[in-house]
């Protein structure tokens, strides 16, 4: 069982060694990075087969907690853990040959995002916050181009605000409770964190990490990022990392804010993100602001689904999460071989009718069409939302309909421009590696029709991570019956 | 009006920090974990500077998410910086007192670097502020003569094997049946060289790492090409 932290520990080390392996032999620099990646795969559905749905906690070091750092394993943690690997794998930068910095840099994205699903541990969360951080700076300059680098500063300075604050949050919640052992918090969080510091705490976390999480005030670094990075990068981006961003303060709003004005300060934010996002995605001209944009306001909309209390929000956010972390790096991997305006992209539809079509079965799932899985996704959203009673709740129906429809009308322009005769011949464009692009759309569609097909029994099973993570109780009994026993 | 927009916002942040400033009761703070620690930490690390306990034992894996924090900066400032064409100009030589002055602070920086290292776990200091020492140590010669080639090759695997080194010294632990990182071999006697278990070894990665990182860092800062006068 205490294999999994080798999911996180295993791609740390290829990262280290990746750049010395790389001098020695480029073919095994090149491999060592995907190999690392498939073995965590597998160790994760062993853990995976092995706990039968149980969750444990593992005291690394064999320091128990709350004086050690522990990794809490539940179906959540281990589903992040297991689409962290498979994401990071299938956008793997297999066209750098030259830059063994760059898989380095991706493996310790992954490990990161790894230790971000796992951690017990409220600072521990911290340190892997940043190094996903600096991980994706990294990554998001490594195009080179002027742009690139403006854009990464900006990030960086606007990214190193929200460290502040959360650090900050961290101090707070450390100062009123004396322990960062987000078990042992969750059962002291009832007397001493249920007060306006308490949810000055969050507020200061969730800003901070809502950096990542494209939350509404501080996602101005996205637009840019996106536009200059490659579309491999920004599907990690936008899929992976603004996710696992989301899971942070998600645990973090099960085990230690359970207060309503918490829930309803991240449904604000979440309302401003969908409509602003929506709106400039609508008003966008170019083909990968767009998708940033509209990122912002579906990361907007999974805010939204989080907020609403108890384990129907965890499940309609997850179903959401799950949705978008599926189409969003194919939309990204799709656009970068429509790289530029709109207006350009008359009859490259008809050009690449594969790619055409991808587009569109994305587009109309992204939208909520039935019966593909946005649908379903929408649909927990909108019952889940219309079982609250409280007004903010309503309005929030109101504000993600206008969102959809905006949506909606923006992508079909789109699709109606792709399935244009062209004007002249200047619309096909079509850069060299189409094939591995499409070819890794094509088998994120797939998956997404698969989804489709076993929407029942997945969401039979969804529901039951929620409903395993929704459960503070759940969560100290398991970290501390170890201790016991030892 | 960009400029009054930041200054209210900046005055309104600075306004809830007091407020919130205001709310604590300091040096009334519970202490649960850190009083855990110091009752604890003794017989079971037996490190004399109890931070070192902290650092490699009860939060290792902090400590190596760190390292690892400071090894992606490196790559990404690798990334981008450290691109010059083979003729562009360099910075001429330091003088005559800058090069005898390096030539003896270098011996004595790197005897100090690894002596703060290597008493980690019984001094104040440790693996992250002996790795400064041993970097600037090496940043001297490039100072004197900035003609010296940097051996990026050699950092590097400086760099990737220490982090190796220390990700095995937990691994070893977690194939005889224990946990990551947790410390191995004996304790030993509170307060000598030879003591806490497998903690200086870690450190020793971690001081090399660090240093190996940083002087790559700036290696790579100085490599930057040089204004046409």
């Amino acid at each position: 069982m205490n294999t999994i932290v080798l999911t996180v520990v295993l791609p740390l080390l290829a990262a280290f060694i990746v750049p010395v392996l790389s001098r020695v032999s480029p073919l095994l620099g090149r491999l060592l990075g995907p190999l690392t990646l498939a073995y965590a795969i597998l160790l994760t559905l062993q853990v995976w087969l092995g706990m039968e749905g149980k969750p444990f906690s593992i005291a690394l070091g064999g320091f128990q907690p709350p004086l050690g750092i522990n990794f809490y394993v539940d179906r959540l943690s281990l589903l992040f853990t297991f689409l962290t690997l498979v994401t990071s794998l299938l956008l793997w930068p297999w066209r750098n040959e030259t830059e063994p910095r760059q898989y380095a840099l991706t493996l310790l994205l992954a490990a990161s995002a790894c230790g971000l699903a796992l951690s017990g541990d409220l600072f521990n969360i911290y340190v892997f916050y940043e190094l996903i951080s600096v991980a994706s700076f990294g990554l998001a300059a490594a195009t080179r181009s002027g742009a690139a680098f403006a854009a990464s500063l900006r990030y960086l300075i606007l990214s190193g605000l929200g460290s502040v604050l959360v650090l900050c949050g961290i101090a707070i919640v450390y100062l009123q409770t004396g322990t960062l052992n987000l078990a042992q918090l969750s059962q002291l969080a009832p007397e001493t964190l249920n007060t306006p510091l308490g949810l000055s705490a969050f507020a200061l976390i969730l800003l901070g990490i809502g950096v990542k999480g494209e939350l509404f005030p501080v996602n101005s670094w996205v637009p840019e990022v996106y536009a200059a990075a490659s579309g491999r990068v920004s599907g990690l981006l936008a899929g992976l990392v603004s996710k696992l961003a989301v899971l942070v303060i998600v645990r973090l709003l099960v085990l230690l804010f359970q207060q309503e004005s918490a829930l309803h300060l991240m449904l604000i934010l979440g309302l401003l993100g969908a409509i602003t996002g929506e709106l400039a995605a609508w008003r966008a001209k170019d083909m990968n602001r767009m998708l940033a944009f509209s990122s912002i306001g579906q990361l907007g909309v999974i805010f939204i689904a989080f907020s609403i209390p108890g384990e129907t929000g965890l499940f309609a956010g997850l179903a959401l999460s799950l949705h978008h972390l599926l189409v969003k790096p194919a939309l990204f991997l799709l656009a970068e071989r429509w790289w530029g305006s709109l207006a350009g992209l008359r009859g490259a539809g008809l050009a690449s009718p594969v790619a055409g079509g991808l587009f569109v079965l994305l587009a109309l799932s992204l939208v909520g069409m039935p019966p593909l899985p946005g649908f379903w996704a929408k649909f927990l959203l909108f019952t889940g939302l219309a079982a609250q009673s409280a007004v903010i709740y309503q309005v929030a129906i109101g504000v993600v309909l206008l969102s959809i429809v905006i949506e909606a009308n923006y992508l079909f322009r789109v699709v109606m421009d792709l399935f244009q005769p062209a004007e002249d011949d200047r619309a096909t464009v079509v850069d060299g590696h189409g094939w591995l692009n499409l070819g890794t759309t094509f088998l994120l569609s797939a998956l997404l029709i698969a989804g489709m097909l076993l929407m029942g029994p997945l969401g039979a099973w969804l529901e039951g991570v929620a409903m395993q993570a929704a459960d503070p109780v759940l969560y100290f009994d398991t970290v501390f019956s170890v201790s016991a026993i030892h | 009006m960009r400029n009054l927009a930041a200054l209210v916002f900046v005055g309104g942040l600075a306004f809830l920090l007091l407020v919130i400033f205001n709310q604590f009761d300091f040096a009334q703070a519970p202490m649960l974990v850190g009083q855990g620690i110091l009752a604890d930490a003794p017989d079971r690390v037996s490190a004399a500077n109890i931070v070192t306990a902290v650092v490699l034992g009860y939060r290792g894996i902090d400590t190596l998410g760190e390292i690892s924090i400071l090894f992606a900066a490196s790559a990404a400032a690798g990334l981008v910086l450290g691109r010059r064409r083979i003729d562009a100009r360099r910075d001429p030589p330091g003088g005559f007192i800058l090069r005898s002055g390096v030539a003896l602070l270098f011996p004595l920086m790197l005897v100090v670097g690894f002596y703060i290292i290597l008493h980690g776990h019984l001094t104040p200091g440790g693996g992250f502020q002996g790795g400064v020492i041993l970097a600037a140590a090496f940043f001297l010669p490039l100072l004197a003569r900035p003609e010296t080639p940097v051996d990026h090759a050699g950092l590097s695997i400086v760099e990737g094997g220490a982090g190796a080194v220390f990700i095995l010294t937990g691994l070893a632990a977690l194939l005889q049946g224990g946990e990551f990182l947790q410390p191995l071999l004996n304790n030993g006697v509170l307060g000598e060289l030879v003591s806490a278990g497998t903690l200086p070894l870690l450190y020793l990665a971690v001081g090399l790492k660090v240093g190996a990182e940083l002087a790559g860092l700036m290696a790579c800062l100085a490599d930057v090409e040089v204004d046409e006068p």
